[in-house]
């Protein structure tokens, strides 16, 4: 088993579908010669050719469009926008043509596509480098919604994607793709999407989260256990559409206590569904009322905000002090 | 809207000049042409010289056309149907234009094309049963009536925003040349669409990757209430392929025997050449649709002078005197058209409707657990059990 760091497993996932299967190509702005800003396709387009591993003109809602074409006569395409911050240009083909193509058929065609989109924030790269849209994308139905943070999940899970029959987006962990590594076994084994991942197990609270701050909440688990004592379970969703309702419900039935951490601002968050659907079929279980930690309804700033925009360890303590101290 | 539609038909909004048909000036302007007004072969474009059978079934279908808007019409005004987009007057540019494709090629729909699916072999009953929504027809009452579309026929429905699906046509065409495919393409769209980003996606996609595919505009002088010079300042829509490097072409809409030729000119070098944005200068005589009044925005007078221009009388001139077709067979044609209507109309009436079940089907490949218990729920609560 080789050591991968996020990028290669993302590079390597896409050459072995590229590989596997002549009608996968791959386009985007740049991902061909330059290999993509981040360098996630490099080598591709060398290896398969220009015209499956495609650089485009700078039109992310054109990208996404023919794509879509391309999905609706047989292609598997893998749709790459250079940063999240851009793939509203797109909203319009992805929400309201690529997801509904298959409905609004009848199902006679259908557009198995995957968009990949780099997101998230603490690489100080301002609101339109460091965001988190997956709220947009799971309202509505049609594409699944993925968030990969781990070597080994997005291997797998990109695999799943390109596999998939029907659109995915896949929403990419930027700043781990080259801080963190893991071991990933080249094997073309893709992960079954829709599956959680209890990260750390506790008794005392489940703390929910997906995203590079999964390893955040680790860190604070971790953390609490030696000083305060606090067994806090940690799970990872992985897959926001759809998503392991099961294993979220179950910790939740043990621990009593939930708070979850996510990215995108607070207001309209998934974090607010997810709450939603726990007090409603978990409601005898809680202690306590669920906790969000988000931030709060601006603009991701530039300055600064990696610190404290973004849910840190401070506010995640803080956010688990509130819980398994409240009292009525 | 009932008040309005009674009202005699005077224009009621800011005055404008009342512009005379584009096809008066077709010569000068450079739009190509077989036919004249009259239907005589006075046009640059020599006659096609179709089969006869291909010249009848070309006139059959714009006639069926014709005469399903008629009669939607009052389905609709009835409120029998729900909603209705015209296509009287645009009959020549989209069946011809259709008939000029393969079997085999794929058509990417906009909302004024019934003749589309009547020339692939679509029944009055399929497209009646679309009207009504009914649950029985491929797109399983789902869309907008005339949002037609079958796979079995390689038509692919229009998503509904305007312009928006342009580059998925160009995207299959893309796909068919990257596999190596001989499939070709023609995608519809309105004079409108072109200021939408997607087709100036398409247009500069197409432009560098030469898909096989005929961007065919209807330009029919309205978008809702918007002219054309409000919506371009561009002398053409045809001209705006120039900046993309596709080459362009304007062509009498209303005369399908011009839209032929050069739609199966453009089909037929696709592979080769690959693009083409062919124009095709035609006129909508009705509303946008029933729920549009254009009594607001345009003079009656400019629809009446459009008449002289009107595909039906004209084409049937030229058929006339090639000889294969008669007042008589014209008779008896929309006497039996008219019959099978009340078939189709009647049938697909008495069809049922989706199931609120069936409406979670087709969201995903498989239905999510969420999806399956929110359908579970409804049905529940719909049945009265909760």
């Amino acid at each position: 088993m080789a050591q991968m760091t996020v990028l290669e497993a993302l590079n390597a996932a896409m050459a072995h579908e590229l590989e596997r299967d002549p009608d996968v190509v791959l386009l985007g702005e740049d991902v061909g010669t330059e290999g993509g800003i981040f360098r996630t396709t490099e080598g591709l387009q060398l290896r398969f050719g220009s015209h499956r591993v495609i650089d485009t003109p700078l039109d992310e809602k054109g990208i996404a469009a023919h794509a879509v074409g391309m999905a609706l006569y047989g292609l598997k395409p893998i749709v790459e926008i250079q940063f999240s911050g851009f793939i509203h240009d797109a909203f319009e083909q992805i929400m309201f043509c690529a997801s509904k193509y298959r409905w609004a058929t009848g199902g006679m065609y259908t557009v198995p596509m995957v968009v990949r989109a780099p997101s998230f924030g603490g690489i100080r790269g301002g609101f339109w480098h460091s965001q988190s849209p997956e709220p947009y994308y799971i309202h509505g139905g049609g594409i699944k919604v993925i968030v990969p943070s781990t070597a080994r999940d997005a291997y797998g899970m990109m695999l799943a994607a390109v596999r998939d029959p029907d659109p995915v987006l896949i929403l990419e962990p930027v700043p781990l793709y080259r801080s963190l590594r893991g071991e990933v076994e080249d094997n073309g084994i893709a992960l079954e999407l829709g599956q959680a991942e209890v990260v750390r197990e506790g008794r005392d609270l489940t703390l929910l989260t997906w995203g590079p701050l999964r390893h955040d909440c680790l860190g604070v688990a971790q953390a609490l256990h030696s000083e305060r004592g606090w067994d806090i379970e940690v799970i990872d969703l992985r897959s926001l559409v759809p998503y392991d309702e099961d294993t979220l419900l179950a910790s939740v039935r043990k621990t009593g206590r939930l708070v979850i951490v996510h990215e995108a601002p607070m207001s309209g968050g998934f974090g607010a569904e997810l709450a939603a659907m726990v007090q409603q079929k978990a409601f005898g279980y809680l202690h306590c009322p669920i906790e969000r930690v988000a931030p709060p309804d601006l603009p991701y700033g530039y300055a600064g905000a990696d610190q404290f925009y973004r849910p840190n360890e401070r506010r995640i303590r803080a956010g688990i002090a509130r819980t398994m101290e409240f009292q009525v | 809207m009932s008040s309005k539609e009674t009202a005699p038909a005077t224009f009621a909004g800011n005055p404008r000049p009342i512009v005379g048909p584009v096809l008066d000036r077709a010569r000068e302007l450079g739009i190509r042409q077989v036919l004249d007004a009259d239907g005589a072969l006075a046009g640059d474009l020599p006659d096609p010289d179709l089969p006869r059978e291909t010249l009848l079934k070309m006139y059959r279908t714009m006639l069926t056309v014709s005469a399903i808007d008629a009669r939607g019409w009052k389905l609709q005004r009835s409120g029998r149907i729900d909603f209705w987009i015209p296509s009287r007057g645009q009959e020549g540019s989209h069946t011809a234009s259709t008939m000029a494709m393969e079997p085999s090629d794929w058509i990417f729909m906009a909302s004024r094309e019934p003749g589309t699916m009547l020339a692939r072999g679509a029944t009055l009953l399929q497209l009646f049963a679309q009207f009504f929504g009914r649950a029985e027809e491929p797109l399983k009452g789902r869309r907008l009536p005339l949002l037609l579309g079958d796979r079995s026929l390689n038509i692919v429905p229009c998503m509904t925003i305007v312009g928006s699906y342009i580059p998925h046509a160009a995207g299959a065409a893309w796909a068919a040349k990257i596999k190596g495919d001989d499939t070709r393409f023609i995608v519809y769209f309105g004079d409108g669409a072109t200021s939408r980003g997607e087709f100036h996606s398409a247009m500069n996609f197409a432009g560098i990757h030469k898909p096989p595919i005929v961007f065919l505009c209807q330009n029919n002088g309205w978008a809702v209430s918007t002219p054309n010079d409000r919506q371009t300042a561009s002398e053409t829509f045809a001209e705006k392929g120039n900046a993309y490097g596709v080459r362009n072409l304007r062509v009498d809409g209303n005369d399908p025997l011009a839209v032929y030729s050069v739609t199966r000119q453009a089909r037929d070098e696709a592979r080769e050449l690959g693009p083409t944005l062919i124009e095709t200068v035609t006129y909508r005589l009705g509303p946008h649709t029933s729920s549009d009044n254009p009594d607001l925005y345009r003079r009656s007078e400019e629809a009446e002078a459009w008449r002289h221009w009107d595909p039906i009388p004209r084409f049937r001139k030229y058929l006339e005197r090639r000889g294969v077709w008669t007042a008589e067979d014209g008779q008896q044609f929309l006497a039996a058209l008219e019959l099978q209507m009340d078939q189709a109309v009647h049938t697909a009436e008495a069809m049922r409707q989706t199931a609120p079940a069936e409406m979670f089907d087709d969201v995903f490949e498989q239905p999510t657990r969420l999806l399956q218990e929110q359908r579970a729920l409804m049905l529940a609560d719909l049945a009265g059990e909760a």
